[in-house]
Formats: C-alpha cells, sequence, structure tokens
C-alpha cells in the first residue's frame, strides 16, 4: 500500500537503467565459449526490459560453475553452500516477498546433493525464478559425472565409463505435485532463451527453467549433433507458450503446437530422448504460492518477537517495590 | 371551524358507556388493537437483548440474544422429540438472562451465562447434574461471540452507536498499524545496516557483547575490532539522510490518533491516544482543526518513509515539495486513514443550537459522524416550540440534512438497528460526514410501553420513517436512497390482519392499517384529542381514519375518523380522532409521500412522464390507425399490388487477408564478412581475438564493429571459434595479407 503523493513523486525520477547496469564491478570468469555467458546475457536482458530495481533483485546461487552467475551481476546476491541454494531462496522470499528472487544452480547442486531440497522447493511453489544450467558435468571440480551426465560418460570419477542412464531433470519435476511451471531450452538459441527466462519471471510460483549449457573444455562437442542441425532439435510452440519469430521459424522447423496446460502430453515430450524439446512444457498460474498461504498478519522481526515475549511476561511477573515509593512511606 | 372537535360532535359519540364512564382514568387507557399480541415483551424473543459482540479482528457483527442461542441449539442439540429436554433448559436459561439484563445488568453475556449456567445445574442433583454439566460445557465451548447485553430503553442508540463505532475504530486501527509498524520497521533496518557498518559497531565493547560471557577470554576484541576497522570501507548515510530518516521515525512513532503499535516505542508514559466521541459539535470540530498539523506531518512522514524505504527519496526534486506541504495536500485516502469523530446528540438534553451545528459540521465535509437521538417524535401539543428541544424538528433534521448531498444519512427507530446494523457500519465507513438519526423510543409521556413497542411504532405508523442516503452507492438518486426498510414502502400505511370476538362472539377478522393516530393514542399529551367508543354507539357516520385521510370532502361533513383499539381489558373500541389528530396524521401522510417519491415510488414526475408519453403513443397510434383506414379505402377497387422482394445482398466474398511475406534481409553480398548478431551466446570467443573488431550490442551480442581493426586472419579465426557458427568472414578486403589462399580454404567452410 503506497500513499498517492509517494506514487506521485515517484514519477518525477525518470531512472532508467540500461543493460550494463546489471553488470556488477567483475567480468565474467566462465571459460571462453562457455553457454553460462549467453544465460547471463538472458538474465540481464530481462532485467533491463522490466526495469528491476537492483536492490529489489537477488540471485541465490550453491556451488559450481553456474553458481558463479550471482557475483556477475550489479543486485543482491547469496552465493550459498553445495545444494542448499533453494532453501536459502525460499527463506529470502518468505521474509521479503518484495523481492525478485532468481535461484541459479547446476546439474550436480540441483539435481545430486541438492535434489531434496528441489523436490520440496517445487512441492512448495514459492514465487522465484529457478535456472539449472545443465551442462551435464562437473565442470568447476574438472571433470567428474554429474546425474545428467550420458551413459557411459568418462569422467575423473568414472575412468571406465559412467554405469547409469542419466536422470532426466523434466520428468522429475512434472512429477512433483504442486509443479507449476516446467520449461527446457538450450543456451545456444538466444532469442528463445530470453523469452522463456522472461516468461518464467512473469509466471507466478515456482517457475523452473532446465538449461541445456555447452561446456567447451570438459563436454566439448557434446551437443555439436544438435547445434549443428537444427532439426533434432524439438521446438514447442504455443501461443500460450514460446513463439518462433519468422527466421527461427525457418532453421527450427521441427515444431510441435502443445499447450502447456497439458501436462500428460508435457511428461511425454519431457521424456524425448533423440530430440531436444525446447519451449514451455507446463505451466498452471492456478497453484498456491506457499508464502501467500503462510502470509502473516503482521510484520514479523527478532525485536517485535522479544517486544511480544516480554509483554506476555509482563503479564504474570511480580513486581518488585519501586524503592521511591518505599522510601516516602 | 372546519373539522371535527370533539365538543362539536354528536352527543351519542360523547355519552360514556356506564361500565367505563365512572373512571376517566380507565378510559383513557387505550392501545392501538393492534397491539393485543404484545401485552408483555418479557416473553417473547425478539432483537432484543442485543449482544454488542467484540470484534477481534473477524467481521462479528451485534446479534440479538435469541438468535445466538437459536445458534447454539443448532450445534448442540439433536432435532426431534430426544433433544426436547435440553433445548427447553437452555431456553430456560436463555430467559434467565433476559431477566437479569431487564434488572440492570451491565456483565457480558459469558459472566450472565455461567450465572445462569450455575442456577439451573442447583436444580439437578447426583448423575442428571454431572450429565447436564458435561452438556453445558460443551454448548459453552462452542459459544462463539461474547460481548455486552444491551436492553431495549433510552441509552441504546448511542451504546450501540458508540460500539459500532469502536467496530470500526479497531478494525481501522488494525490495518493502520500494520502499515505504520511496517514502515518503521522498515526505517529502523535502514538505521541499522547503518550502524553495523560504522566504526563504533566495531569497536572492542560492541564486539564483546556480541560474543557473550563465555568466550570473552578466547578473543582479544582490540586486535578484533582494529582488524575490522582497518579492513572496512564501507558507505555510510549521509547526515541529511539520517536527519531525514530520525524525524521521520519520531513523526510515526508518536503519533496520537491510535494507541502505539508494537514498533511504536516511544510513546512516553501517560500520554494518551487522542478522543474521538464527544457530546457537542464544537469541541469535536476544535478538536478536529487543533489536530490537522499532526495529520499534515504524519501524511508527510508517511510518503517522506514510502520514498526513503524504496530509496527513491531525491532531495532536489522531493524537498520542495515537502516545503510546502500542507492541509490542501491531504487526499481523501489520507483522510480516511484517520478515526472519524463521533458526536452524540439527544434531543431535550443537548444544546439546541447544536442542531445548527450539527448542519453545518456536515456540510463542512469534514469526517464527523453525528448521532441524533430523538426521544420524542411528536412533541408538546401546546404551540410554543419547547426550548430544549431542537424546535421539535430534530425528527426532520435527517430529511433536511439530505440537502447536504455528500453525507451519509440514515435513519431508523432503535427496534430496527439490529436489522440495519449493516447500514450503520457503512456510513461509519463512509470517508465524509455521517448523520444518524435515531428514535429510541424511550417517550417520557407515553406510560406502560415497552420502548422497543413504541419505536416499532414509530416506524409502522410513518411517525419516523426508516431512510438511508447513501452518496457512494452511486451517482444518482435511484441508487443513493432506499426506503426498503420500511415496513411495506409501496403503500400509504402498513396493513395488518386484525381479528376479535364481537357481541355476538363471533370472529371479525379485518385488514386495519397503522395510522400515525395509532401511534399517537398512545402519547397522554393527546388524550383530550380523542374519544373511544364502544359497539352499542357504532354508527354509519364512522369511517375509518386512513379512508377519511385520503377521501374528498369529508371535512366538514358528519363523518368522524375512527381508528380500533382496545382497553387495558382488551375489549375492542373504536376511538374518534378530533382534528388536530387528523391533521397531524395527513402532515405525516405527505412526508411520507414526499420520501416515498425520491425513493422512486408513485414520483410524480415519473408518473407525468408517463401521463404524456401514453398521450403522445396514443395520439400517434390513432392517427396511424385513421391513415392506414383512409389507405384501405383507397385500395379497395385495386387488385393487392405484388409485394415487393427485397433485393438479398449478394453474400460479400471473405477476402483472405493475405499476410504480407517478411521483406527479405537485405541481400548482403557473399564477399562482406557479417555475423548473425541474434543468435550470438556471448561466449567471448571472438572479442577475445579482437574486442576492437568485435563488439556487444545493447543485448550483449557481437557484431562486427570495425573491419579495419584488423586482419581476415583474425576474421577467419573467430568464425572457427565460434561455438555456434554464426561468424561469416567473406572476402579478403586487402590483397597483400600474407597466406591469403590458405585462409580463403579455411574460410569457404563458414560462407
Amino acid at each position: 500500500m503506497e500513499s498517492a503523493h509517494t506514487e506521485c513523486l515517484l514519477k518525477l525520477i525518470d531512472e532508467a537503467h540500461d543493460i550494463h547496469d546489471y553488470q556488477s564491478d567483475i567480468p565474467p570468469r566462465w571459460c571462453t565459449g562457455c553457454g553460462d555467458n549467453s544465460i547471463l546475457t538472458a538474465i540481464q536482458r530481462l532485467c533491463r526490459d522490466e526495469q528491476l530495481e537492483p536492490e529489489k533483485t537477488v540471485f541465490v546461487s550453491g556451488i559450481g560453475c553456474s553458481s558463479r552467475l550471482p557475483h556477475y551481476m550489479n543486485a543482491y546476491g547469496f552465493h550459498g553452500l553445495h545444494g542448499r541454494a533453494l532453501p536459502v531462496a525460499e527463506g529470502v522470499k518468505m521474509r521479503r516477498p518484495d523481492l525478485h528472487v532468481f535461484v541459479t544452480t547446476g546439474d550436480g547442486d540441483c539435481c545430486s546433493i541438492g535434489a531434496a531440497h528441489w523436490i520440496h522447493a517445487l512441492r512448495y511453489n514459492m514465487n522465484m525464478t529457478v535456472l539449472m544450467h545443465d551442462n551435464q558435468i562437473y565442470g568447476l571440480t574438472k571433470k567428474q559425472a554429474s546425474p545428467t551426465s550420458p551413459r557411459g560418460q568418462i569422467s575423473n570419477t568414472t575412468p571406465r565409463g559412467s554405469y547409469l542412464d542419466p536422470l532426466n531433470p523434466l520428468t522429475v519435476t512434472l512429477g512433483v505435485s504442486n509443479v507449476s511451471f516446467v520449461a527446457q531450452v538450450a543456451d545456444w538459441i538466444p532469442d528463445v532463451l530470453y523469452d522463456i527466462v522472461s516468461q518464467a519471471f512473469r509466471h507466478k510460483g515456482f517457475s523452473f527453467v532446465r538449461v541445456l549449457q555447452r561446456c567447451p573444455e570438459f563436454m566439448p562437442h557434446r551437443f555439436d549433433d544438435w547445434v549443428r542441425d537444427p532439426s533434432r532439435m524439438r521446438l514447442v510452440v504455443h501461443p500460450d507458450g514460446v513463439q518462433l519469430s519468422a527466421s527461427l521459424s525457418k532453421t527450427y522447423r521441427n515444431q510441435e503446437i502443445h499447450d502447456p496446460a497439458d501436462i500428460d502430453r508435457a511428461r511425454e515430450i519431457a521424456s524425448l530422448t533423440d530430440e531436444i524439446p525446447v519451449g514451455i512444457l507446463y505451466r498452471n498460474s492456478e497453484v498456491p504460492c506457499y508464502e501467500d498461504l503462510r502470509e502473516g498478519e503482521r510484520p514479523n522481526t527478532p525485536g517485535l518477537i522479544r517486544t511480544v515475549l516480554d509483554e506476555e511476561f509482563d503479564k504474570v511477573t511480580i513486581w518488585p517495590e519501586e524503592p521511591g515509593k518505599v522510601a516516602a512511606e | 371551524m372546519d373539522g371535527i372537535s370533539l365538543e362539536l360532535m354528536s352527543p351519542r359519540l360523547l355519552e360514556r358507556n356506564p361500565e367505563e364512564g365512572t373512571d376517566g382514568q380507565a378510559l383513557q387507557m387505550q392501545r392501538p388493537a393492534l397491539f393485543a399480541g404484545y401485552a408483555d415483551l418479557g416473553k417473547l424473543r425478539y432483537d432484543y437483548p442485543l449482544v454488542l459482540t467484540e470484534n477481534d479482528g473477524g467481521s462479528a457483527r451485534m446479534q440479538p440474544l435469541s438468535v445466538v442461542m437459536n445458534e447454539l441449539i443448532r450445534k448442540n442439540v439433536p432435532s426431534g422429540p430426544e433433544g426436547d429436554e435440553f433445548r427447553w433448559q437452555l431456553l430456560h436459561m436463555e430467559a434467565r438472562i433476559r431477566e437479569l439484563v431487564s434488572g440492570g445488568s451491565e456483565k457480558p453475556l459469558s459472566r450472565l451465562w455461567r450465572q445462569a449456567e450455575k442456577e439451573l445445574l442447583a436444580t439437578k442433583k447426583g448423575a442428571d447434574r454431572q450429565k447436564l454439566s458435561a452438556k453445558l460445557d460443551v454448548v459453552r465451548e462452542t459459544m462463539d461471540v461474547d460481548g455486552r447485553i444491551i436492553e431495549c430503553d433510552a441509552d441504546t442508540p448511542v451504546r450501540f452507536l458508540v460500539h459500532a463505532w469502536d467496530m470500526i475504530h479497531a478494525s481501522k486501527a488494525r490495518v493502520f498499524r500494520k502499515r505504520v509498524d511496517g514502515l518503521i520497521l522498515k526505517l529502523s533496518d535502514i538505521l541499522k545496516a547503518d550502524f553495523v557498518k560504522s566504526d563504533k559497531a566495531r569497536s572492542p565493547e560492541i564486539l564483546k557483547s556480541a560474543v557473550g560471557d563465555t568466550f570473552e577470554s578466547d578473543f582479544d576484541f582490540s586486535a578484533m575490532s582494529r582488524v575490522l576497522v582497518e579492513g572496512s570501507h564501507s558507505e555510510m548515510l549521509s547526515g541529511e539522510r539520517r536527519q531525514r530518516i530520525e524525524a521521520v521515525l519520531m513523526v510515526l512513532q508518536s503519533q496520537r490518533f491510535y494507541a502505539p503499535g508494537r514498533a511504536s516505542e516511544r510513546w512516553l508514559d501517560g500520554v494518551e491516544p487522542h478522543q474521538f466521541i464527544f457530546d457537542n459539535c464544537a469541541d469535536a470540530m476544535n478538536a478536529f482543526r487543533d489536530r490537522l498539523p499532526q495529520m499534515v506531518d504524519f501524511i508527510e512522514a508517511v510518503s517522506i518513509a514510502e520514498l526513503e524505504i524504496r530509496n527513491k527519496y531525491r532531495p532536489e526534486l522531493h524537498d520542495a515539495f515537502f516545503a510546502r506541504f500542507n492541509d490542501c495536500d491531504l487526499t481523501e485516502a489520507d483522510l480516511a486513514m484517520f478515526p472519524s469523530y463521533l458526536v452524540c446528540l439527544r434531543d431535550g438534553e443537548s444544546d439546541a443550537v447544536e442542531t445548527v451545528r450539527a448542519l453545518e459540521a456536515i456540510a463542512s465535509g469534514f469526517p464527523v459522524k453525528v448521532l441524533i437521538q430523538t426521544d420524542d417524535i411528536l412533541g408538546d401539543p401546546s404551540p410554543e416550540p419547547p426550548r430544549t428541544s431542537f424546535g421539535g424538528g430534530s425528527a426532520r433534521l435527517a430529511a433536511m440534512a439530505l440537502g447536504v448531498n455528500n453525507a451519509y444519512v440514515f435513519q431508523a427507530a432503535s427496534s430496527g438497528l439490529c436489522r440495519l446494523q449493516e447500514r450503520v457500519l457503512n456510513g461509519l465507513l463512509y470517508d465524509g460526514p455521517a448523520l444518524f438519526s435515531v428514535y429510541s423510543g424511550a417517550t417520557k409521556t407515553v406510560a406502560g410501553m415497552p420502548p422497543y413497542l413504541l419505536a416499532a411504532a414509530a416506524m409502522e405508523s410513518r411517525a419516523f420513517p426508516s431512510f438511508t442516503y447513501d452518496p457512494s452507492a452511486g451517482p444518482d438518486w435511484a441508487s443513493r436512497f432506499d426506503i426498503s426498510d420500511n415496513p411495506q414502502a409501496e403503500s400509504d400505511w402498513s396493513l395488518h390482519e386484525l381479528s376479535f370476538e364481537d357481541e355476538d362472539q363471533q370472529r371479525v377478522a379485518q385488514t386495519v392499517p397503522f395510522t400515525h393516530a395509532d401511534f399517537a393514542i398512545c402519547d397522554s399529551r393527546y388524550d383530550r384529542h380523542w374519544v373511544p367508543t364502544s359497539h352499542v354507539k357504532w354508527s354509519d357516520a364512522m369511517v375509518p381514519a386512513a379512508d377519511y385521510l385520503v377521501a374528498e370532502n369529508m371535512n366538514g361533513s358528519d363523518n368522524a375518523p375512527y381508528i380500533w383499539t382496545m382497553d387495558k381489558r382488551s375489549r375492542i373500541r373504536r376511538t374518534v380522532l378530533d382534528d388536530r389528530l387528523v391533521n397531524a396524521a395527513r402532515r405525516c401522510l405527505e412526508t411520507w409521500r414526499g420520501l416515498q417519491e425520491l425513493g422512486g415510488i408513485h414520483n410524480s414526475h415519473a408518473r407525468r412522464q408517463l401521463a404524456q408519453a401514453r398521450e403522445i403513443w396514443e395520439e400517434e397510434k390513432n392517427s396511424e390507425m385513421e391513415a392506414l383506414k383512409a389507405r384501405q379505402a383507397e385500395m379497395q377497387p385495386q387488385s393487392a399490388p405484388p409485394t415487393a422482394v427485397e433485393p438479398t445482398p449478394e453474400p460479400v466474398a471473405a477476402t483472405a487477408i493475405v499476410e504480407p511475406e517478411p521483406a527479405e534481409p537485405e541481400a548482403v553480398s557473399p564477399d562482406d564478412p557479417y555475423i548473425e548478431t541474434p543468435r550470438c551466446t556471448t561466449c567471448n570467443e571472438c572479442t577475445q581475438i579482437n574486442k576492437n573488431m568485435f563488439k556487444y550490442d545493447e543485448n550483449n551480442q557481437a557484431y562486427i564493429a570495425d573491419l579495419d581493426a584488423g586482419s581476415y586472419r583474425q576474421l577467419v579465426e573467430a568464425a572457427e571459434s565460434c561455438q555456434v557458427s554464426i561468424i561469416h568472414p567473406g572476402k579478403p578486403r586487402n590483397p597483400d595479407e600474407p597466406n591469403l589462399d590458405e585462409l580463403i580454404e579455411r574460410a569457404a567452410l563458414f560462407q
């Protein structure tokens, strides 16, 4: 709630942020050619286009290459513990629902050590935008297999190749109750990446975006087949979802019209193995957000809690007689 | 002399029946016949006693005790015969509580309930008692309302309105505190965050107190302080901003419009919140004027706080605005934050000049809520205006206030208050002034009649009609003005069934109107103006008063108007009225019809227009008919012409909207190098090869900024290293570059 004067006075201020206002003093230190750069650019474009106030925006991350992103944003950032980005972000949102909360996490951070938090964060459905940078390898620690690494992947921890089929983050998310937004995109289609990130931002609820991300250092050529052959990418389009520009439509001719409200078809698309689906698989804006369900009546701070407790204790306190009063008698 | 005077009336009417004539007092103890069913209100379950429900944030409303009890019975007692005993016991308790309340008890419902419960249990023994006690415990737990209980008496209007105002005030206070406490906390956080960055917060003492006693000896706090102070280079708040925030905090924390919230720690002992309930308009208006500067300061502080919290306060822009901020800048929304002023006036007790002040206050638009309680509608029969009353006009004050146009006006008798409480609450919530005109029913000159009954009679008889004028309901009278709360608002008088036994012990049933005269005869001051007659005196010259009023040429005729009454022993009488009462009833009817017109019933303007429109319509129809007849007569000899076939329009061919093909991008010569910028993933490969040749655009995507800034080799290398192969090197521009052949061959892959 704001007074009419404040609204009026705010109009006096004309502040427009350009894309460089969202870049911190630290230049990105990802490897040259890394797909994370593309994600950073999409986020910075979103911040500029939505004119997000840097002091009202928070980026929370765990550990990994992806989780370095908050350092490169001129906004609030929380570079947390491995796998624990989501609980931190939930805490931020609970206490400060007025902030825009973004989470950047990786396939290791989210699907391995942080898997439990991930499942429950989906169920809590708090209003935040989660970008999972999926390069299918632990890159920061120089090549160990992650849950999404393809079967047979040779790495420092799997010298004879990994034994298990990879985990599919899309089918997992679509199986959790209260899921409200699931999308997949590849870092090498910047326009669609931007479009999906901005739709995820505008969705009220927990928006989960898996971004397939190239790692030129430890997984070179992993996605070459798809980068070079656009027909192997299946673009999931819909008037309520992603809509391709004319030029992109020419490049990506393999398209499917899919209504994001249809969760059954979303699960089928998510299960594709040969083709990479790109687009908004599922969206349901009716799912309630946990922070709304648990919204408190009064502002709540440690100081206030102390005041309230003191009030309660005072009711049963036996007060010593005031010294002045005794002297007077 | 026009009309009838009792002295001039036919003597047979004046002849008193021997059995009643002996006692003049008994003769004059007449009640309207329709009151027959309401001899003892104590045995009836009606709107009173009323529970003034304590509102703790919910939407609880005031409820009659009988409604509360019905709800408890519905929840706790099985329907059917097995619940009969317990239901009876609960109803018995209700009757006991009624008794206690009419005995003058002021305790809240829960206390009275316990007392009644105790008395009920005392009548039982042993196992019966325990069983009943357990059942009553369950009932008490499901009782979700509590509050003081009031009877319908002379104090009811004030107590009802003050309670309603308190309810509104409490809910306003909640909203207010939530907002202001939020602002205070956020501003304090700014100051706290600044303090934590200061050198003082890093002093050894503070660091020590942060660690606590247990590990005190393990740390060298001065060394810690030194390291922290030297290593820090935080930006602190400017002195100007800090001062501004502190000043705003002071204003927010020390406001006196509502009791302090949890975040307002600065309230001094002994400081009380402002009072908003007054017994005269002058004090209320003076209080409002005195507090205006505080309101201005407070709203200013709120606006500054909101800007500060968003870090959007720009002294160069905003200082000037706040420097000349004054009461003219307060908006309606601002004023709505503050409590409204309640003035309770009572006809006969408050100074007569208050009526003028009340109208003045209401017309000034200041957020005042005025209650005018009337105890006497009819006034003294002597023509001289009574000195203490509002000139007998207090009952008409509400109608006068309608002229103010932006004031909420509500009128009702206290018997209807509970049913109409939403209207009272709406009036209190309304942003502007409001006038509540309430008739208490406690007229001193009416003996032996409960105020509730008299209040209800005033509404029924149109002597004190109910109406609501709500300026916030819409732009026109149809949406603003409402008289639908009156009984049978469509008709002149409300009609009721009256049945009695005639002299032959036969049942006589009649539909009789309850007129103004029925109400007036209850008042002992008007005894001289009517006379009751028993059936032996009834004649055809007697006309029911309601018919007499509307019939033409009655004045001067032999006809005598009468109403049905009954005496102390419930014997039916026709009571003949003199012209004074008849004239009063006629005036009342005229006023009522005026209200009906305003409320859209039998509106004279509408009727006139309707009549005019009908006339015009009939004329048109007649002339059309005549024209048709004339035409028919003309056509008779000729054969009927073939009916013209209207040409049906050809369906318009749906023109396909052909979207123009998007223009092909300007043909790029294959010799010129280019980048498919929209596909760039910002991976820095090209910019690392030559940051002058390749640059990022406003979307952080690469384009060729300057071809002369680098060599063809660099172009080809960039194309090769580009992860998404979007760099097309074209043909070399400088034919002298070394190893061109090899480069052209490599570049061919990316053309």
